[in-house]
């Protein structure tokens, strides 16, 4: 898990999202405050939490910050609700899971530390790392980068990061 | 449980059904609309391409297979308004030779109709809907009635990317697109914040909602939400008619009865329904040649993406483009391929999702992906090629061994390029590359080849035995079941289907309006 957020921070960027369980309490939390808070994610484990979060930013830095990990875990509770972009590209609502269940344990069993990401992650896109079990490395790098993608850069705060305005009709009131 | 009797059941509040459910109704017919999906306001349309994902199909999933496949997930929606709650407002005519594809090439099929008598229905729905263009800059549209309001301003992103078309000696003309450029009919002008992916909450683009629902719910429709069909009931004492629909509602299985019955599902799950129906007794409605579900067509389509030093501001104006060309459109035969094409130019696009310049470049990660977004979220210029598929009866609609929830068989879509529209569509894709080299960009790449809009799987046509509708739409073994929407076309061509769907769905209510 990322640092824990400072109060500030938590103040600052206070949208809410959904329910996460943090030291077994139900609390209605933004993914990145349940991130910081360490959230007990429901589908996935810890660990494969944290192995989604450290490659979603390798692959787009300030995608752990934004939540990704607490992102991923909120929308496989959401079943056939879920916003995940996976269902565009061919991963359907029930196999999403264990897509995701598979992406985080070969990171566990196959990439070193943090700063080994970004060569574990060209591997991935040349389908080169010996090991790999599971969807094609490549395809998998596709799919989380495009989830890094929607929380670090698909709201309000990540379009005013790149300079876009975001002139919204009807603001989402949440993130996703 | 059999509730209520009227005249017209229609199954599916999309771009045809509630299209049909206006006209019938005004035209004195009690009417009562099945929506699968739940319902939805303009007012729920939120701007986050995040949260419009919920408009999307989901369950139960359609399985695919080919080399091409449909993409059901991304092109189908639910809900009030259906898929075309969130299209982006393309709408163009088919072109004459559309209407006669075996006939002049000899492969696929002909239409059971021509244009000229699908062209008053075109200038009656644009007219009502509202469509902004320029009819004599667009040197190759058919004939038809100027467009009512003034083409969409033009952004730098286009005007950029328009140099490209000259330098090579074609030709552009605006877009036409069902978006006011002007308020129109008590509908505001475009904000061009192009949100239109996520669903026009203003009302400036021409959807269902904004259209057609208003009108048909002033004449009286009644419109039920959560209420998916099953299947089509026979008349026990004549197998000619179907006397009700089933469907599953609050966890009940009820039956509706009707005099009529529209099934307007979109076309995966208008097939989904109608094979659904079969009992041991008859064959599928309109499946007694075994034609139901064949002839699944697909557009191939490819967004070619450029790096200019120009500054383009490409979130700038509305998704669907601001440019069209269709220099080559009736060249079907022409080298290098099959079939018709045209260039969408110059969308709307935001970093992220599946259309995202951020997400088609995955090659790019890490300290390095952050300057290049911005750079792009200012410098980037994009454009869509969309070309005609064949329709082939091996690409078809199924139902799968998988059932759902509630025991019903899911779809199962199997779709090939044929080789030669394969071939058009990367002719096209690399043209695409030198239209931006000419207009400047120094770098240039092309998105995946992906499947646009769906059609066929319940193709009208002329002969019972090679078809499954007569020319109104009309299920052939059936006096009073009628298929609506694009599972009707016989062939693809080139352009955008709504336009022709709304104008199927207003010549069919013409017709069944004239019978009794
Ligand atoms: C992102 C996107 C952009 C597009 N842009 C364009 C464009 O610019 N121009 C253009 O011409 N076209 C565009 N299209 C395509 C266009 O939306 C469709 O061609 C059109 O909506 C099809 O109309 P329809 O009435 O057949 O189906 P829909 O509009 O999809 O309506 C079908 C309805 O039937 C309902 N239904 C399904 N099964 C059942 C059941 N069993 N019981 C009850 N109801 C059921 C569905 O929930 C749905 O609401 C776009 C589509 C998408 C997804
Ligand atoms: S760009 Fe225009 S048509 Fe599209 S959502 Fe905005 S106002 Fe509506």
């Amino acid at each position: 898990m990322p640092a824990p957020l400072s109060r500030r921070h938590l103040l600052a960027r206070g949208t809410t999202a959904g329910f996460f369980i943090v030291a077994g309490q139900w609390l209605w939390l933004t993914p990145r405050e349940a991130e910081a808070r360490v959230f007990d994610p429901q589908v996935l484990s810890p660990e494969q939490c944290k192995a989604l979060s450290i490659l979603g930013d390798a692959l787009v830095p300030g995608a752990a910050d934004a939540g990704i990990a607490a992102y991923i875990d909120l929308q496989l509770q959401a079943g056939d609700e879920s916003l995940l972009i996976g269902k565009y590209l061919g991963v359907d609502t029930p196999a999403q899971t264990e897509f995701y269940r598979a992406a985080a344990d070969n990171v566990i069993s196959l990439a070193g530390d943090k700063n080994s990401m970004q060569t574990f992650a060209t591997n991935m896109a040349s389908d080169s790392l010996s090991g790999w079990a599971g969807p094609p490395a490549s395809y998998v790098l596709f799919v989380l980068r495009a989830d890094a993608l929607d929380v670090t850069y698909g709201t309000p705060e990540g379009f005013e990061r790149l300079g876009i305005p975001y002139m919204a009709q009807i603001k989402p009131d949440k993130p996703w | 449980m059999v509730s209520k009797n009227c005249d017209v059941i229609i199954v599916g509040a999309g771009a045809a059904g509630l299209t049909l459910a206006a006209r019938l109704a005004e035209g004195g017919k009690s009417v009562s609309i099945l929506e699968a999906g739940p319902e939805r306001k303009l007012g729920d349309l939120v701007s986050s391409q995040i949260w419009a994902r919920k408009l999307k199909w989901s369950e139960p999933a359609v399985s695919e297979s080919g080399n091409h496949k449909i993409g059901h997930a991304f092109n189908a929606g639910t809900g009030t308004g259906g898929s075309a709650l969130h299209h982006y407002g393309v709408w163009l005519r088919m072109h004459e030779g559309d209407f006669s594809l075996s006939s002049d090439h000899g492969v696929g099929l002909d239409w059971p109709l021509n244009y000229e008598e699908l062209a008053p229905y075109y200038d009656q729905v644009q007219a009502e809907i509202g469509l902004s263009g320029d009819s004599v800059k667009e040197r190759w549209r058919p004939q038809g009635a100027p467009y009512p309001m003034p083409p969409l301003p033009l952004f730098a992103q286009s005007r950029v990317l328009a140099k490209g078309f000259a330098k090579t000696g074609r030709h552009t003309s605006p877009l036409p697109l069902a978006i006011n450029s002007e308020p129109y009919q008590g509908r505001p002008a475009c904000h061009y914040d192009g949100w239109c992916d996520s669903g026009c909450s203003i009302g400036a683009l021409g959807n269902p909602l904004a259209v057609w629902l208003p009108r048909a719910l002033a004449a009286g429709a009644l419109l039920e939400h959560n209420a998916r069909v099953s299947r089509v009931i026979r008349d026990a004492n004549n197998t000619q008619r179907v006397e009700s629909v089933e469907y599953l509602q609050d966890g009940e299985r009820k039956t509706m009865q009707a005099d009529r019955i529209i099934v307007a599902a979109f076309a995966v799950q208008s097939v989904r329904i109608l094979l659904s129906s079969a009992t041991e007794q008859h064959s599928a409605p309109g499946n007694h040649s075994d034609k139901l579900g064949r002839y699944l067509m697909t557009h191939p389509a490819g967004t070619i993406f450029g790096l200019f030093d120009e500054e383009t501001y490409p979130h700038q104006g509305v998704t669907a483009g601001q440019l069209l060309s269709h220099d080559d459109y009736d060249e079907k035969d022409a080298a290098g391929g099959f079939g018709s094409s045209q260039w969408m130019i110059g969308h709307a696009i935001k970093p992220h999702d599946l259309l995202g310049y951020g997400t088609n470049r995955p090659d790019i990660f890490g300290a390095e992906l952050e300057p290049w977004l911005k750079r792009a979220s200012r410098h980037l210029g994009n454009m869509t090629v969309v070309c005609e598929d064949i329709p082939l009866p091996e690409n078809r609609i199924t139902l799968s061994d998988r059932l759902d929830r509630d025991g019903i068989a899911h779809a199962h879509a199997h779709h090939d390029l044929e080789p030669s529209a394969a071939a058009r569509c990367t002719q096209r894709m690399s043209e695409g590359a030198d239209i931006l080299r000419a207009a400047g960009a120094s770098e240039v790449w092309a998105g995946p080849r992906i499947g646009q809009h769906h059609m066929g799987g319940a193709v009208m046509g002329s002969n019972p035995e090679e078809s499954v509708t007569d020319a109104f739409g009309r299920v052939h073994d059936t006096d009073n079941l009628y298929v609506a929407g694009p599972a009707l076309f016989p062939s693809s061509g080139a352009v955008n289907p709504t336009f022709t769907i709304t104008a199927l769905a207003s010549r069919q209510a013409d017709h069944i309006l004239s019978i009794n």
